[in-house]
């Protein structure tokens, strides 16, 4: 077999030790931590989105501290019901939300910043995610997949009192 | 007395001069160099013009490529896809032909690959300057682009597949009349490159061909996004390695001679190469860690995968390590860390790639920390994105492929490199501006600035993130001096420079490895490797693929949310 010298055996070692720490690190982000990517959870007909669930974009409250917001992204603009350039949604901190979203048209991206949301939203695709925002603050939504033209100005807010 | 005069008609080919070119050598490797070299001309430019547009400071408008994305689709498919191609095709051209000593299989039709590319070429950049075409080089559907776009970059691959047929005949015909010999490990390294990259291509290939060509003529009329993006990066992973690579080549094959050193293991670099050939496809997936369709089981499988295919490199830089010890000894090193800076800074074929493998430490720990699945949540297709692939494609690739330039032009055009001094000012102003780049959209990313976004014009950018933009505007200013001067030095090489080229070319043609023959049973590791493709990537299309009502997303052309008839 192939000859390996001593030095690069102890170097395999260590690359092998410190891989094994980064893998061990991120098992316990997702056991300890929680922190979650987005998982297939059904298919819509961007064509029709009028008999489902995301028929009708927007926030609604499920119990005192536990919000669903429904959002369809389109060229340029995410839409849950609230008009404007730059939509808002108001929440209590400490309240958990449940993210249900999709596109109508092209890919696009749903991030929230200076938080754990990061989710490509695909035509054809629903994409889901809870999360708890606990800090009060001013959290912007920012679609981070190409889209045309107005893709700069696809934002939106979500601000947690 | 006639049969004693008498030679075999091909020993003629095999007579290279050690410097210089053959003249069928020089126009075939030249065309593509050339080709290469104007692509990245206009590439190249609109790099630092991005930096200036997102500074918020500067918000400058693009010259010439006004609108934005128009700027950063030239930008990404000229560079990214068309600049390394023809080089590194030209490249393996003569890594091949000059270490087994005898001319490619069939020239004529390295000339027929190299007009599909040329075609594939003009055709896109007609789409590209005609603002048909600007939906980034990730082209994801539903945004369509005009036929035109697809077909050139179909003519383009389908140039490579026949590149590589031309590399493996000729390979076959060495191997006939040398049994049991090893190959020279820079066409090892070529061979599992175009091998890797022709099982890579089917993805692109299906996708196009099936999915967004019929589409954009208006044979069909929807599509699956998901599953395209699927099919992209089954491509868009082993692509980057496709660049790395000849990098690679260079720094196994040709820096130990460029640095007056020796190859540490020929044996572990060919099994790195293994690895990388088996690895460097089913990973693709961690380009698609917070996609809505692929489950966390692929995710984590293929995350898995992914660290397997870092150990090739870091096995690198063990081997490579060594070999610039080596060579820091024989300049005078002594003591345990000195061989690092006592390297030959003052040459710029060296220097070029020494500079590479410092941006490539850098590349490689951002790689890894973008492949940790859940930090991949923070960082997804923020700046830091492009921080860390310029690190890898514009540090490693392009640095390298320009240290090689700065041997291969002169020996192509008959003339020295026109400056020592304008080449190695281009070398240290790219890696300054390129560090500056790397951690200012580094830190911007971690804040949460998207990529691939003009924010220019963008009604929001995170106040925190300014000082980082306006930075990055800094290396933005050095890397448009750099690209200057590499283009004084191109121009001045092939038509100012009158000095003769001297040195030889670093071409190893006769080998003694201890590596075991198997790893050079290519249909063996062909095999390998679709088993592996088949495992890991048939259940991700099982999951994409809507099997109950198949296509059912319309297509859009990027300028207006109206569907396609």
């Amino acid at each position: 077999m192939i000859h390996i010298h001593r030095l690069e055996r102890y170097w395999m070692i260590t690359v092998g030790i410190v891989m094994g720490g980064f893998m061990a690190a991120l098992v316990a982000s997702v056991l300890v931590y929680g922190v979650r990517l987005p998982t297939p959870v059904g298919r819509v007909d961007p064509t029709h989105l009028e008999n489902t669930d995301l028929a009708t974009p927007g926030l609604t409250q499920d119990s005192e501290h536990a919000y669903t917001l429904r959002v369809v992204a389109k060229m340029w603009q995410f839409d849950f019901g609230v008009k404007g350039q730059m939509p808002k949604i108001t929440l209590q901190h400490g309240s958990s939300l449940k993210i249900v979203a999709t596109s109508k048209d092209v890919t696009h991206g749903f991030y929230v910043e200076q938080h754990n949301v990061n989710m490509m939203l695909v035509p054809g695709q629903i994409s889901e995610m809870d999360v708890v925002f606990t800090k009060p603050g001013i959290y912007h939504i920012i679609c981070h997949e190409y889209c045309g033209p107005g893709h700069q100005n696809m934002i939106a807010v979500i601000e947690v009192l | 007395m006639q049969a004693a005069h008498k030679l075999p008609a091909q020993n003629q080919a095999l007579v290279f001069p050690k410097a210089g070119l053959l003249t069928s050598e020089q126009w075939l490797i030249g065309s593509h160099i050339i080709t290469a070299l104007v692509a990245l001309a206009i590439g190249i430019f609109l790099g630092p013009f991005q930096l200036f547009r997102r500074a918020p400071m500067l918000k400058l408008q693009i010259p010439v490529f006004s609108y934005y994305y128009q700027a950063l689709t030239v930008h990404g498919v000229i560079n990214a896809l068309f600049f390394t191609t023809f080089f590194i095709v030209g490249f393996s051209y003569f890594v091949v032909q000059r270490s087994l000593e005898r001319p490619i299989w069939k020239p004529k039709l390295a000339w027929v690959a190299y007009g599909l590319m040329l075609v594939g070429l003009l055709m896109v950049m007609y789409t590209l300057v005609t603002n048909q075409a600007n939906v980034l080089y990730t082209f994801y559907p539903s945004m369509i682009a005009s036929p035109f776009f697809y077909l050139g970059l179909v003519l383009l691959v389908i140039g490579t597949w026949v590149v590589t047929a031309i590399l493996f005949m000729t390979y076959y015909a060495w191997r006939k009349e040398h049994a049991g010999e090893h190959v020279p490990l820079a066409v090892f390294a070529t061979l599992t490159n175009y091998t890797m990259w022709c099982v890579a291509t089917i993805g692109v290939a299906i996708e196009v061909l099936f999915m967004l060509l019929p589409l954009s003529l208006g044979l069909i009329h929807t599509t699956d996004p998901q599953t395209a993006r699927a099919l992209f990066w089954f491509f868009g992973h082993p692509l980057v390695y496709f660049w790395l690579v000849p990098a690679y080549i260079s720094w196994y094959t040709m820096l130990p001679k460029q640095t007056n050193s020796k190859i540490f293991s020929d044996p572990l670099a060919r099994v790195a190469f293994i690895i990388l050939l088996i690895f460097s496809i089913p990973v693709g997936v961690h380009h698609m860690y917070v996609d809505p369709g692929v489950s966390m089981v692929m995710k984590t499988i293929q995350w898995i995968f992914t660290f397997a295919v870092a150990i090739p490199s870091l096995l690198t830089a063990f081997n490579i390590g060594a070999m610039l010890e080596l060579a820091g000894r024989k300049r005078g090193a002594t003591t345990m860390i000195d061989w690092m800076w006592k390297q030959d800074w003052g040459n710029p074929v060296v220097a070029a790639q020494l500079v590479g493998m410092l941006m490539f430490v850098v590349g490689g720990i951002s790689g890894i920390i973008n492949a940790s699945l859940t930090l991949n949540v923070a960082l997804h297709n923020t700046s830091w994105i492009p921080a860390h692939f310029h690190m890898t494609l514009a540090g490693a690739v392009t640095m390298t492929f320009i240290g090689i330039l700065y041997w291969l032009l002169p020996m192509i055009r008959g003339r020295a490199l026109y400056s020592t001094k304008v080449a190695l000012w281009q070398i240290y102003t790219w890696f300054v501006g390129m560090l500056i780049f790397g951690y200012t959209y580094g830190e911007a990313g971690i804040l949460g600035v998207p990529r691939r976004t003009d924010l220019g014009s963008a009604s929001y950018v995170n106040a925190e993130a300014v000082p980082y933009l306006n930075g990055a505007a800094i290396g933005g200013i050095l890397l448009l001096i750099s690209s200057s001067l590499l283009f004084v030095n191109i121009l001045g090489t092939l038509f100012l420079s009158k000095e003769p080229v001297s040195g030889e070319a670093p071409i190893d043609t006769h080998v003694e490895s201890k590596s075991p023959m198997i790893l050079e049973r290519w249909g063996f590791w062909l095999i390998v490797v679709l088993v592996l493709v088949v495992l890991a990537w048939g259940p991700v299309f099982i999951e994409t693929v809507n099997f109950t009502s198949g296509f059912n997303v319309q297509g859009f052309k990027p300028e207006a949310p109206i569907p396609l008839p």
